[in-house]
């Protein structure tokens, strides 16, 4: 395995992602299943990074111990120079919060809400105020171009639409780093280059460094900076594409 | 997390599931309910006898007892003021070797002047044949010095107390107009009223008349008429020291002009035999029940014996202390079946919402976070349940009044509230309600905060 050069083109010397000979196995009864095998790479502030591979090679775990939902077996994950290990649940909780926004496949929205109250949903835990809470996720509403539809509940949208909210609400606590755990996955090929697209734009116009797990790689290859190939849990191979 | 964003968000997941909601909450409502109106029931029972304590100034009242007299005295040991065998309120004097002191009126004056009394007088009754709208009933008749029948002792519904304690005048009470089927107190007053008497003539006592006595003719005993006035009809009569009801009041000037039977037991009649002369029993009335204890140490040491039903009352209160808590006890067993009701809704709930438990977490939400908002919603369920089981409890109580009374109504009984709904019920109720809640939410809650989110999302 190379090590990952310092990439030039971000001034930070702190890497926004630094993972250290990461490993999770899962227990299922006595059976240890291995998911993650000694997994390290880097990636500097501001970067758009692909992880890519076939369905069980540990892209989900992995995205889930970077965004804090997940402790690993062995390892150190530090997002902006700040180990998760030394984070207790609450502490963990925090870094959910203000530290990473999250985008699932499945969206994940909640369906008795409408699509402005789930993007503004996680501001509750943050203890912001209900005015603010509305300006906010007006405005991201408005960005990712859903404002004609913000009093719609999840089923009253598309994939498509459902995806931009749900990409909204990672937003809404202003958080550095970006988790996009397979965000294409549940769209048709149209759609899917639109959302990989609005991610691409918010990376170059808010300097978020975006982590997307996807199994599309010609979609990684056409927007990532750095695509890094996943196979068995370990990493496969690391490309720098710009 | 904000308390106002705590509070929208535990009535918004409530209200999406409003049957199950209101169902549970119809649990705590029943629960709660019932609780209120079993301790409501309690503490209107405790109310009333206290009420009827006080209204009847008992609680100001101590009797004495020539020595070794009074009802405690009679041969077969029973204490009838005391009922039955708790005869905790007698308490009596032993004069130390000296002769046996007699209730005379040298001691009513010097109990009189006791400090802390404010009247004492004979406890005197005579039975008398009452003649009223051409109907006649035997009734005991109390003399009651006119001071004492305007007092508070005695309370006039009606009309007014009698003028002097020389004055033909006679008070009646609700009971005895029942009993002669008067349904207007105000028409009785002004009316006339015939005592007939029966009085014991000596004359008669004549080996003739003893004669004629066992031949079959009239005992020695003559029947004379008093006429008197209905000056005032009383809420309910003057407790004498037996307890027995006089439902008939006269003043004792007029009473000396009635000629009566000087006993009003078949005892009466040994001790006059005896040769021992007084009254049979003193009322006095204390100016507060404060000095119940210091008149009656007194009293004893002139050598009487004294019964005060404050002590009485004490006893029962703690009959009612016990009352309580056994009614609280079943209304507990109510609360504590609405309790697994929000524990099996809240478990149902974490089931339902384990995704969005799991979404909560992913976004930034905190094991409190995820707690208080379910805590939040026991609560909110035990808050809802206590104000409408109160209110419950409440309308069920006033509804049992109603009937109970209107049913005694036809008996004669006069309607009273059965249930007390003092102010502290209502907070205690609602506390009650919220923190029986709490703790059913508080396992669900910790329950719901351990959830794993990434199994959570991955949940369907």
């Amino acid at each position: 395995m190379s090590r990952v050069p310092e990439p030039e083109a971000p001034p930070e010397r702190v890497p926004a992602v630094d993972v250290r000979g990461l490993s999770k196995t899962y227990r299922l009864g006595r059976v240890e299943i291995p998911a993650l095998r000694d997994v390290s790479f880097r990636i500097a502030p501001g970067t758009f990074a692909a992880v890519t591979g076939a369905s069980g090679s540990g892209k989900s775990t992995l995205l889930n111990l970077v965004g804090g939902l997940d402790t690993p077996s062995a390892g150190t994950i530090a997002v902006r120079g700040k180990a998760l290990a030394g984070l207790d649940r609450d502490g963990l909780s925090r870094f959910r919060r203000s530290g990473v926004g999250m985008v699932f496949q499945s969206f994940n929205l909640l369906p008795a809400r409408t699509a402005h109250e789930n993007v503004a949903f996680p501001l509750i835990f943050s203890g912001v105020a209900k005015a603010e809470r509305r300006d906010r996720a007006a405005a991201l509403l408005e960005q990712v171009g859903l404002s004609g539809r913000s009093r719609h509940r999840p089923a009253e949208l598309s994939g498509g639409e459902q995806q931009r909210v749900a990409i909204a609400r990672a937003l809404v606590n202003r958080p550095p780093l970006i988790l996009a755990d397979e965000p294409t996955g549940n769209l048709d090929s149209g759609t899917a280059r639109e959302i990989v697209g609005l991610l691409a734009e918010l990376n170059r116009s808010r300097g978020l460094t975006i982590l997307m797990v996807t199994h599309e790689a010609a979609l990684a290859r056409e927007f990532a900076h750095i695509v890094i190939r996943l196979r068995d849990g370990r990493v496969e191979a690391e490309e720098r594409l710009r | 997390m904000r308390f106002r964003d705590h509070m929208e968000l535990s009535l918004s997941n409530l209200w999406k599931v409003k049957l199950r909601t209101l169902l549970t909450t119809a649990g705590v409502v029943v629960g709660i309910g019932a609780f209120t109106a079993m301790i409501s029931f309690g503490l209107g029972m405790q109310k009333n006898v206290a009420e009827a304590f006080r209204s009847l100034d008992l609680l100001n009242t101590v009797i004495v007892f020539p020595p070794g007299g009074g009802p405690g005295a009679r041969p077969d040991g029973r204490d009838p003021a005391a009922g039955g065998e708790s005869g905790a309120g007698r308490e009596r004097g032993e004069p130390a070797g000296q002769a046996a002191a007699v209730l005379d009126d040298r001691a009513l004056e010097a109990i009189a002047a006791l400090p802390g009394v404010e009247t004492a007088y004979p406890d005197v009754s005579f039975p008398a044949l009452v003649r009223l709208n051409g109907r006649e009933e035997f009734r005991l008749v109390q003399v009651l010095p006119a001071r004492i029948a305007g007092s508070k002792a005695v309370r006039i519904r009606t009309g007014r107390p009698y003028a002097s304690d020389e004055a033909a005048e006679i008070i009646v009470d609700g009971f005895f107009l029942r009993g002669v089927g008067v349904k207007d107190p105000a028409s009785i007053l002004g009316a006339r009223l015939e005592l007939v008497s029966v009085s014991f003539d000596p004359s008669l006592l004549a080996p003739a008349g003893i004669v004629s006595f066992l031949q079959g003719g009239a005992l020695p005993l003559n029947r004379e008429t008093y006429a008197f006035t209905v000056v005032g009809v009383s809420e309910s009569g003057a407790f004498g020291p037996e307890g027995v009801l006089k439902e008939l009041m006269i003043p004792p000037g007029a009473a000396g002009k009635i000629k009566s039977l000087p006993f009003r037991s078949i005892w009466d009649v040994f001790r006059l035999q005896e040769g021992r002369a007084g009254y049979s029993a003193l009322n006095v009335r204390l100016s507060s029940p404060a000095d119940a204890e210091s008149v009656k140490t007194r009293i004893r040491d002139m050598g009487f014996s004294t019964f005060a039903l404050a002590d009485q009352f004490a006893q029962i209160r703690r009959g009612f202390l016990f009352l309580d808590m056994v009614l609280a006890a079943i209304g507990m067993i109510a609360v504590f079946v609405a309790a697994l009701g929000i524990i099996n809704t809240m478990i149902m709930s974490i089931l339902e919402r384990t995704r969005e438990i799991g979404i909560m977490k992913a976004v930034g939400a905190g094991d409190g976070d995820v707690r208080s908002v379910f805590v939040f919603e026991a609560s909110v369920i035990g808050f809802l349940g206590g104000l409408f089981g109160y209110g419950l409890g409440w309308a069920v109580s006033r509804a049992i009044n109603r009937v109970v009374n209107y049913f005694l109504a036809r008996q004669g009984v006069p309607a009273i509230d059965y249930f007390a709904f003092p102010w502290w019920l209502f907070l205690g109720a609602l506390a009650f309600a919220v923190a029986v809640s709490l703790a059913a939410g508080l396992y669900p809650a910790r329950r719901a905060a351990r959830v794993d989110p990434v199994q959570a999302l991955r949940h369907d």
